[in-house]
């Protein structure tokens, strides 16, 4: 007989796990952004590492404020610090990009309820709330790409204090964005350039090729559900396509639609997380094509020059509309066992 | 996902990554008697039988021990020649207790038993062979454990037009499948005749994963002939071999030119089952042992073993090489195995088999995270339930809201969903004790109308 005196485990089943872990995902989700991250700082200099490096601090410093501190090795605040950097003017001002990052995290996530329950992306709250409170230093704070001075300057806007008035504008360096450009009436940035993201921008939104290879990574790796952003940008291309038929003056072709403002960074890295996307494939349909409506919409007939901000609130704020219509039905009774 | 052709039967699922395939697992080695055999008189999933027998009693191998009284009791049988120690209550898990026979098995038995009567299946009438089925005592070998001539006799009520043989290998790491595709293929040929025999059906589907295609199709042409099964072979998910999505998944389809079926026309009967059959109705044999699979890093020698019933779990697991301190070990394989607290219980009829996991093998599960609503187990989930927000539920209490809205009494706990959850939310784990705490509210107004 057996000795009695062996210590058996009792674990619940199954014994197996797939290995799919959160913090991976996170991970996986970094580097997917790294080329643009490299790429940014090249293009703009020290004032976008500074923006990146800033947000980062701000969302980790408030995570460590709400959350018990294991919940830093989730890599979650990491990410949404790096992609609210990405998402910023380059020449932001520090200070704003702080409190940005730490509104991001200390509202946009634990006012909601921690990981996992925000109903809007943390990373929107914290641009919406820099957007709202800020509008000209964030239509201003625009670097134009490759400029000489930039790696070794920062620009004046970015050190500005709290509060005080304005700075100069950057030696008048100051871009316009290729989608302000085109409201303005302007035939916008060369096609190239809108792509490969030498043209005035976000920190990381400008390469809308190098977010593209960031999402095939995450597709790749299985972290998204590709339909998301297929569904998205499908819906905005042919959209956009549309409307440059329809009248090719106001409104840009179909790539310089899909190369230009957030848009990559919007559909492969924002409406894709799964907190604020619906849980059924079914439902990932449906959302992707109801944000890539509204990014068209919102930027054709709005006067906003950027849509994709608020088309990803709006298509969050469906997703538990999406979710109970797309709620799985079982398989008829006996089907199992 | 499938882009184009048929709907799958069922969207959900995993696939499991490929356990690598040895030599041996397709062999059957057989258990010594252990000194002590423990036979509960409730075996399997139905009412206990009768015991015949009292303490002190000489028995000799496949003498009947108890007898079924009773529509779901199955007559049992005993596994060794040898004297009958005592016969004692225990606490059995569904029945409150049942009566346990002790039996001190004979030093040097040889294991070889000339059985009875041989039932010929083209010789014996229907009823015949369903008769000898029943007093055999045998149950169902794929993890259901039922009786199997009662399942025959709801089969027959029922008019099935379609005999599924069921060949998929229900847990990952466990190979009866290939074994008994290769050591018991004569059995599994007469095991389908006996009961193509006792449903009166003459259609007959086998249904393989991929990586036993090979093998049954080798059975099949080297059959001498008769009415052969079609066969389905299947890429491998997991769990597909569950008998009512196999089901599912055949009847869809035309199988080598024969119509489709609707589901509710067949009955499934694992591989295993068939085997045995065929085994104990030409050699005039009671269901004495079984085939199992012993698996795990825990073991030095894992594989299959036909084991006598009432070999207590640890003795076989030494038999195969047990390294000191296992981690666990796991009545059932590691998708839906339970953890075992001692492992002096009995292997009883319809076990499959036992996997011993040594320490450091599965990497400790990481706390659980709150769940970031990825969809991954809804996706998984083979019954389209709603796994995420069954847990949503399961923590806030809420069991009514679980059962009525979101059909948590479906949920047969296969664990894909655990499996797939990043956040490692012990999700099955949650649904147990949720199904648990809902039947004790439904139970308590009935107590209290009582009282
Ligand atoms: S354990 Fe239950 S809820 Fe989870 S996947 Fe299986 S059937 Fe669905
Ligand atoms: S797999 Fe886990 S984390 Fe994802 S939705 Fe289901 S329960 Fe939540």
């Amino acid at each position: 007989m057996m000795p009695a005196s062996r210590r058996l485990r009792l674990v619940a089943a199954p014994h197996l796990h797939g290995g799919r872990a959160v913090p991976r995902l996170m991970l996986h989700s970094v580097i997917a952004l790294l080329p643009v991250t490299v790429f940014a700082v090249v293009v703009f200099g020290l004032a976008a590492l500074a923006t990146i490096v800033v947000a980062i601090l701000a969302c980790l410093l408030a995570e460590r404020a709400f959350a018990p501190p294991s919940a830093l090795g989730d890599g979650s605040a990491m990410l949404t610090g790096l992609l609210l950097g990405l998402s910023l003017p380059p020449a932001l001002p520090l200070w704003m990009v702080a409190l940005g990052g730490f509104l991001a995290i200390g509202v946009g996530k634990h006012l909601f309820g921690g990981l996992g329950a925000p109903v809007f992306h943390p990373v929107l709250v914290g641009r919406v709330f820099l957007q709202a409170a800020f509008p000209a230093a964030m239509a201003q704070a625009w670097v134009a790409p490759l400029t000489g001075a930039r790696a070794t300057e920062l620009p004046a806007t970015s050190l500005a204090l709290p509060f005080m008035s304005p700075a100069a504008p950057y030696d008048g360096l100051s871009g316009a964005t290729p989608l302000t450009a085109v409201k303005a009436g302007d035939t916008g940035a060369p096609l190239a350039d809108l792509w490969l993201g030498t043209v005035a921008g976000s920190v990381g939104e400008t390469s809308a090729l190098l977010l593209l290879l960031g999402g095939i990574y995450l597709v790749a790796m299985r972290v998204i559900d590709w339909r998301i952003p297929v569904a998205l940008l499908a819906t905005v291309a042919v959209l956009g396509a549309a409307l440059h038929g329809l009248d090719a003056e106001r409104h840009p072709a179909m790539l310089t639609t899909l190369g230009s403002g957030g848009l990559m960074l919007g559909a492969w890295f924002l409406a894709s997380d799964p907190s604020v996307s619906p849980m059924t494939r079914r439902g990932a349909w449906i959302y992707g094509l109801a944000i890539g409506a509204l990014v068209v919409v919102i930027r054709q007939y709005s006067g906003q020059a950027e849509g994709v901000m608020y088309a990803l609130l709006l298509g969050s704020a469906l997703t538990p509309h999406i979710d109970r219509w797309t709620r799985p039905q079982p398989l008829p009774e006996g089907a199992e066992r | 996902m499938r882009v184009f052709g048929r709907r799958p039967a069922f969207s959900g699922g995993i696939r499991l990554p490929a356990h690598q395939r040895r030599e041996a697992e397709a062999t059957i080695r057989q258990l010594p008697f252990a000194p002590r055999l423990l036979l509960p008189l409730r075996q399997h999933a139905g009412a206990a039988s009768t015991a015949v027998v009292r303490a002190g009693d000489e028995v000799f191998r496949g003498q009947l021990l108890a007898r079924a009284d009773n529509d779901s009791a199955v007559p049992l049988h005993a596994p060794a020649t040898g004297h009958v120690l005592r016969i004692t209550e225990q606490p059995d898990a569904l029945a409150g207790t049942v009566q346990v026979i002790e039996l001190a098995a004979l030093a040097g038995d040889t294991q070889e038993y000339t059985g009875g009567e041989s039932h010929d299946p083209d010789r014996c009438s229907a009823d015949e062979l369903l008769a000898a089925i029943h007093e055999a005592g045998i149950v169902g070998l794929g993890g259901e454990a039922g009786s199997t001539h009662r399942r025959l006799v709801h089969a027959r009520e029922r008019a099935v037009r379609v005999l599924v043989i069921n060949g998929i290998e229900g847990e990952p790491g466990f190979s009866r499948v290939p074994a008994m595709l290769a050591r018991h293929g004569a059995d599994v040929l007469a095991g389908l005749r006996c009961l193509r025999k006792v449903l009166g059906v003459e259609r007959a589907v086998l249904a393989v994963e991929t990586p036993d295609g090979a093998a049954a199709r080798n059975l099949l042409e080297a059959a001498p002939g008769g009415t052969l099964p079609a066969l389905r072979v299947l890429p491998p998910r997991y769990p597909q071999g569950a008998a009512g999505l196999l089901v599912r998944t055949l009847a869809g389809g035309a199988v080598d030119g024969h119509p489709a079926f609707a589901a509710d026309e067949a009955v499934v009967f694992s591989l295993a089952t068939v085997a045995e059959v065929g085994r104990m109705l030409s050699g005039g044999l009671a269901m004495t042992d079984q085939v199992i699979t012993l698996a795990g890093e825990g073991l030095r020698e894992p594989g299959n073993y036909r084991v006598p019933l009432g070999t207590p779990v640890g003795f076989a697991l030494e038999q195969a090489g047990m390294r000191p301190e296992p981690d666990r070990v796991l009545a059932g394989g590691p998708m839906r195995g339970q953890a075992l607290a001692a492992l002096d219980r009995p292997i009883v009829k319809g076990a499959t088999g036992f996997v011993a996991v040594a320490a450091g093998e599965t990497a400790d599960v990481p706390a659980s995270m709150p769940c970031i609503r990825c969809g991954e187990c809804v996706a998984a989930c083979p019954l389209e339930l709603h796994p995420a927000e069954l847990g949503f539920l399961a923590r806030r209490d809420e069991w009514q809201a679980m059962v009525e809205d979101f059909h948590l009494d479906r949920c047969f706990e296969c664990g894909c969903c655990a499996y797939v959850c990043p956040s490692h939310i012990p999700l099955v784990q949650m649904f147990r004790t949720a199904k648990a705490q809902w039947r004790r509210a439904q139970a308590r107004p009935a107590v209290e109308a009582a009282t």
